[in-house]
């Protein structure tokens, strides 16, 4: 057993244990590496589905990496660099958690090898800091293609790409259509710079179980998931003013601990009628503005129901803040935090109203759901899912939002490259050819740099049962051919077939990735690994109260 | 997980458990079988019942699905999914819940001989996708039959045949006509579509004591209430009602209010303004003149007094749902203050109220017969009987509604499963490749229908079940023979009447193989993970 600690430990103020040099060095990796394992095999077109089942017994099945890892109770610190590898890519990106852990994964195992043979970590961080930077320019000016030479269609490839590896993934046609026509829809251009922006955020995705993946529904307009206050209210408003609210309709309150002290008990009464009328005052100040549908994220007192019934208003209670923020925006109408105006008077001004063609209230399973349409300021777009049961909706729900993050990262960005192993496979054969022109040390990174990429079509294979050293020789063969003849360059677009095991031109047949997406995860991936390979001590701390038999085993 | 050295190196947390690969794959196969088997026996008529007892101790007597699912805890994550699946049917057809799951085990078991023989797993879930999809489009075009909704006869047919499972079935009829009768109560016609709400205007009220015989529908409301002073009077002819919802006694502000007294006559005078409030509220109700007071709240005795002087009959205390019912059969408007009452408020639609008393309890009927809502008033000879005829009820109830709502039909007893299988399997022919095989697994998992309803009643499975199969075989023609239930022989079931709502059969077919895709797709099982802390969903924080 080796026992790195026993030498530093009277040095050191506090009783902990210290591990140093490889020793520390390959915990790290295979530590990453078995973070790695776990992810592996959701990765790709057939790849499957974990079962995540906390304490209590909740169940989540999902595909997408950085849910199962952030799922996980991960203790190892390397290891948790890689979780939170993850979640940056899908902060940034959205999509491609999964291969970003085993690229980083690949890049430290051979970076462990190459420090093994007493290369300096120095050395290899040099080396992968070069490979990356030439990858990521290479991959921009040779690999990548913009999304007008295809259009729409490749907008919706894109999307099924990302789909193809999820639970949504027999339906992909369907949702693809949804999830691109739904990205269109919240487009926004920027009247200053411009700019066009795609917030799908502003995208509503909500679940009701019931009927089938195949009836979920795009609505052109914004589904609320409430219903209006009580039932006088009419279900349907056609040319709808909307009043967005952000406090309660409730009867005025003092403060806690506030008491008001009379001594006339007629006053008493007084006080009472005055909390009543003060919140009658606002709402016939917000129906005289021509308000006729109130949404508020606060409460709505009964007695003043019937003020909106009588008015023929539709009031909604308790929508959620976001929700409100998001029909403001698509309405026109502002998010009044309270009537107040600068000279302390209440007051509440038509501009301050947003207009929708009709809102009605639509029951769908056993829920009711409120749908704004026809709003003017922005369109607006949500996306109702349905399935069997409520662990298939939440993994609907991740594999959509992943799927509109990449049709919004393709539109912004405007470039894609070819998936299914293509561009890692070219960077490959690339990077090699790269490696041989330099006469340093660095020369060894590189080259396990571009070893480390074909991490992801040797996994892609693997998952699909196909031999693996089979298909990836040949692929890169395909794109050796590509770049060494000028001729034969169409063969660039060389990725895997998973579904025949056969190599095809994956530019023909629509498997798109975001450019954006492989460069920054590859650009990650080379960052978490540096992160970690410069580590060479790991100092672990006693917990204050001793306790014996400490996992380290030593 | 051993690292360089033979130090081990631990990287997930050590109270987590995981299991994956192949052995995954079997153990939820394994538990959708399982659960699948234990409501196995509550299909087709000759059903048995469930007892079920909670840690309680409270007993549930059931062969509803959903019903006897709902109690039972089960530790294995893919038993949960499937336990989803039957509160899925449950809410969104109402009905068909013990199908759904005896189907979605068949769909898996069917699964584990392909994955024994390493067919991957996603070519499975092709195929099954793919069959699903022709089977909904064979059941909506070819299998099916439309109906006029108008025509009662036919929709009796329909519910008998669901009725025909349940405990309720020894009152059929019965049964039949209380479902027909409240679904037609409460539709209403909204600019062409029909609305159908049972959750909120078709109150179903139990009444123990009596026989089943005396249930029926009441145009109306029912309510287990009495009147708040017994000189009130106890039958109104064509009342005018006024709804509130707010109190008829003293209540102090929202704000802390504190009042100090320094004087002796000030406490008189605080008593005498809460008379006056009291007196100022009764006197604005009297002057519209009603005869029945509803409000959602208290009634002071003082406010009782007034009112009962005027001849105001009052009840207090009254479910906010109850009074939605009632503002929609006497069509009055519920108000919150008695100031703001107006003339307009006042309901005139209800044509009688009446309070009976049935056994120990009072009664309060507010009837009219042109009203859009309704109460089922349930009688038997205990708790439990009336709790399952409820849900027998309910399940009745839906089947009309989604029989008005989607006017088809399939055959029942199982003829279209079988329907279904015999042209899946013909279909899966013609398709190339691996597929062909779990394909036609999926047509074999629709035959464990007729097999359960024939295993149900003590028939002679394989005889029964090939004989079925011949007879599909035979000709096209021949695709409403199924399996009649209480004999288990194999009849036309346009003869012996059974019918199920094709939105049902459909629903079962779709959410059976949807979740037995998802299940088949896991391949690791990870459990004790952490508590997900909130928003698990992956809608985070996204740079704009």
């Amino acid at each position: 057993l080796i026992q790195m600690a026993t030498g530093a430990e009277s040095i050191l103020a506090l009783t902990g244990r210290r591990t140093t040099g490889q020793s520390i060095r390959s915990q790290n990796v295979t530590a990453a590496v078995a973070i790695a394992n776990i992810v592996k095999s959701s990765l790709g077109p057939v790849g499957l589905d974990k079962m995540l089942v906390d304490d209590v017994g909740d169940v989540i099945i999902t595909n997408d990496g950085a849910t199962i890892l952030k799922q996980l109770e991960v203790e190892h610190p390397a290891a948790k660099v890689l979780v939170e590898l993850a979640q940056l890519q899908d902060e940034e990106v959205g999509d491609g958690t999964t291969s970003v852990v085993i690229v980083a994964a690949e890049l430290l195992k051979l970076g462990d090898e190459l420090i093994k043979n007493k290369l300096h970590p120095t050395t290899v961080i040099n080396g992968y800091r070069l490979a990356c930077k030439e990858a990521v320019k290479y991959l921009q000016e040779n690999l990548s293609f913009p999304v007008e030479e295809l259009g729409r269609q490749s907008l919706i490839n894109a999307a099924k790409t990302s789909m193809s590896s999820k639970i949504i993934g027999p339906d992909m046609d369907f949702f693809s259509e949804m999830v691109v026509e739904a990205t269109e829809l919240v487009k926004v251009t920027d009247s200053a710079t411009g700019k066009i922006t795609y917030p799908i955020k502003a995208i509503n995705v909500l679940k009701a179980h019931g009927k089938s993946a195949r009836e979920s529904m795009l609505i052109k307009g914004y589904a609320l998931n409430c219903t209006v206050a009580c039932q006088g209210m009419p279900l349907q408003i056609k040319d709808a003013k909307i009043a967005c609210l952000d406090f309660s309709l409730q009867k005025a309150k003092m403060h806690l601990g506030i008491s008001v002290v009379v001594d006339d008990p007629v006053k008493l009464e007084a006080i009472r009628r005055e909390e009543f009328d003060i919140v009658k005052r606002r709402i016939e100040k917000i129906l005289a503005a021509g308000a006729n549908v109130i949404l508020t994220s606060g409460g709505i007192d009964d007695l003043c129901l019937k003020m909106f019934t009588e008015a023929g208003a539709m009031g909604v209670r308790r929508c959620k803040k976001a929700d409100l923020k998001r029909i403001a925006k698509a309405t026109g109408a502002t998010l009044t935090c309270s009537l107040a105006n600068l000279e302390g008077e209440e007051t509440f001004d038509a501009t301050q109203l947003g207009h929708a063609d009709e809102i009605v209230q639509q029951r769908i399973s056993d829920d009711e759901l409120i749908i704004i349409r026809g709003t003017k300021a922005r369109t607006a777009s949500s996306i109702i899912l349905r399935g069997a049961n409520d662990t298939m909706l939440d993994e609907m729900e991740r594999s959509v939002h992943d799927s509109l993050c990449v049709v919004r990262r393709v539109l912004e960005s405007g470039r894609l490259v070819a998936g299914g192993g293509a561009v890692e496979a070219a960077l490959n054969v690339y990077l090699e050819a790269f490696a041989t022109t330099l006469s340093s040390r660095e020369q060894l990174a590189v080259a396990e740099f571009a070893q480390a990429l074909l991490v992801i079509p040797k996994t892609l294979s693997a998952n699909a049962a196909r031999d693996s050293t089979d298909l990836v020789a040949k692929l890169r063969a395909f794109h050796h051919k590509a770049q060494q003849n000028s001729k034969l360059s169409h063969l660039k677009w060389a990725g895997l077939d998973l579904e025949s095991g056969e190599v095809r031109d994956n530019k023909e047949a629509g498997i798109f990735e975001p450019a954006m997406s492989k460069v920054k995860s590859i650009k990650f991936a080379t960052e978490a690994a540096i992160t970690i390979l410069r580590i060479d001590d790991l100092i672990k701390l006693d917990k204050e109260e001793p306790r014996g038999g400490d996992q380290c085993g030593a | 997980m051993m690292g360089a050295g033979g130090q081990p190196i631990i990287v997930l947390s050590q109270g987590t458990k995981r299991e994956s690969g192949h052995h995954v794959q079997i153990g939820n196969i394994t538990a959708c079988k399982t659960i699948a088997d234990v409501i196995r026996t509550s299909l087709g008529p000759r059903a048995m019942l469930k007892m079920l007892m909670d840690p309680m101790g409270g007993i549930v007597m059931t062969n509803d699905g959903n019903a006897i699912l709902r109690e039972i805890t089960v530790k294995h994550p893919a038993a949960k999914s499937m336990i989803d699946i039957a509160r899925t049917q449950d809410e969104e057809t109402g009905d068909g819940t013990t199908s759904v799951i005896v189907l979605a085990g068949e769909v898996m078991s069917q699964a584990q001989q392909f994955l024994e023989q390493k067919i991957h797993p996603t070519i499975i879930i092709q195929a099954y996708r793919a069959a699903l999809e022709e089977a909904i489009k064979l059941a909506e075009e070819k299998y099916s039959r439309a109906i006029d909704v108008n025509n009662d006869e036919e929709i009796k047919t329909v519910v008998r045949s669901c009725l025909g499972t349940k405990m309720i079935s020894k009152w059929m009829d019965l049964a039949v006509d209380i479902a027909l009768n409240a679904v037609k109560t409460i539709r209403v016609d909204k600019g062409g579509v029909n609305e159908i709400d049972i959750k909120r205007y078709c109150r179903i009220e139990k009444i123990p004591g009596g026989t089943i015989e005396d249930c029926k529908v009441i145009k109306g409301v029912i309510l287990n209430k009495d009147v708040v002073h017994a000189k009130m009077r106890r039958r109104i002819e064509n009342p005018r009602v006024a709804l509130l919802d707010c109190n008829l006694e003293y209540k102090k502000g929202e704000s802390q209010t504190s009042l100090e007294i320094v004087r002796e006559e000030d406490i008189s005078k605080i008593l005498e303004q809460e008379e006056i409030v009291i007196r100022k509220q009764c006197d604005e109700i009297i002057a519209l003149k009603p005869d029945l007071v509803f409000t959602e709240k208290g009634v002071s005795d003082l406010a009782q007094h007034f009112l009962l002087k005027a001849g105001i009959t009052v009840l207090r205390r009254l479910k906010k749902t109850d009074n939605n019912r009632l503002a929609r059969v006497c069509g009055a408007r519920i108000v919150n203050d008695t100031c703001d009452l107006r003339e307009e408020d006042i309901g005139t639609a209800a044509e009688l109220f009446e309070i009976t008393k049935i056994g120990d309890e009072y009664y309060t009927y507010v009837t009219s017969s042109k009203t859009t809502a309704c109460t089922v008033c349930l009688r038997g000879p205990s708790k439990d009987v009336i709790n399952e005829v409820e849900r027998n009820l309910q399940d009745a109830l839906h089947v009309v509604r989604n029989v008005m709502l989607n006017p088809r039909l399939v055959p029942g007893g199982g003829a279209l499963e079988m329907a279904l299988a015999h042209a899946l399997v013909e279909k899966g022919k013609s398709i190339e490749g691996v597929r062909q095989f779990p394909y036609k697994a999926v047509a074999r998992s629709l035959e464990v229908i007729p097999r359960t309803l024939v295993q149900n009643c003590g028939g002679s499975t394989i005889r029964q079940l090939t004989a079925l199969r011949a007879k599909h075989a035979q000709s096209a023609d021949n695709w409403t023979w199924g399996i009649d239930g209480c004999s288990g022989k194999i009849v036309d079931m346009k003869e012996l009447g059974i019918w199920d709502p094709l939105s049902v059969r459909i629903q079962v077919l779709k959410t059976a193989v949807e979740t037995s895709v998802m299940l088949l797709r896991i391949d690791d099982i990870v459990s004790g993970t952490k508590k997900s802390s909130g928003g698990d969903g992956p809608v985070k924080e996204m740079p704009m």
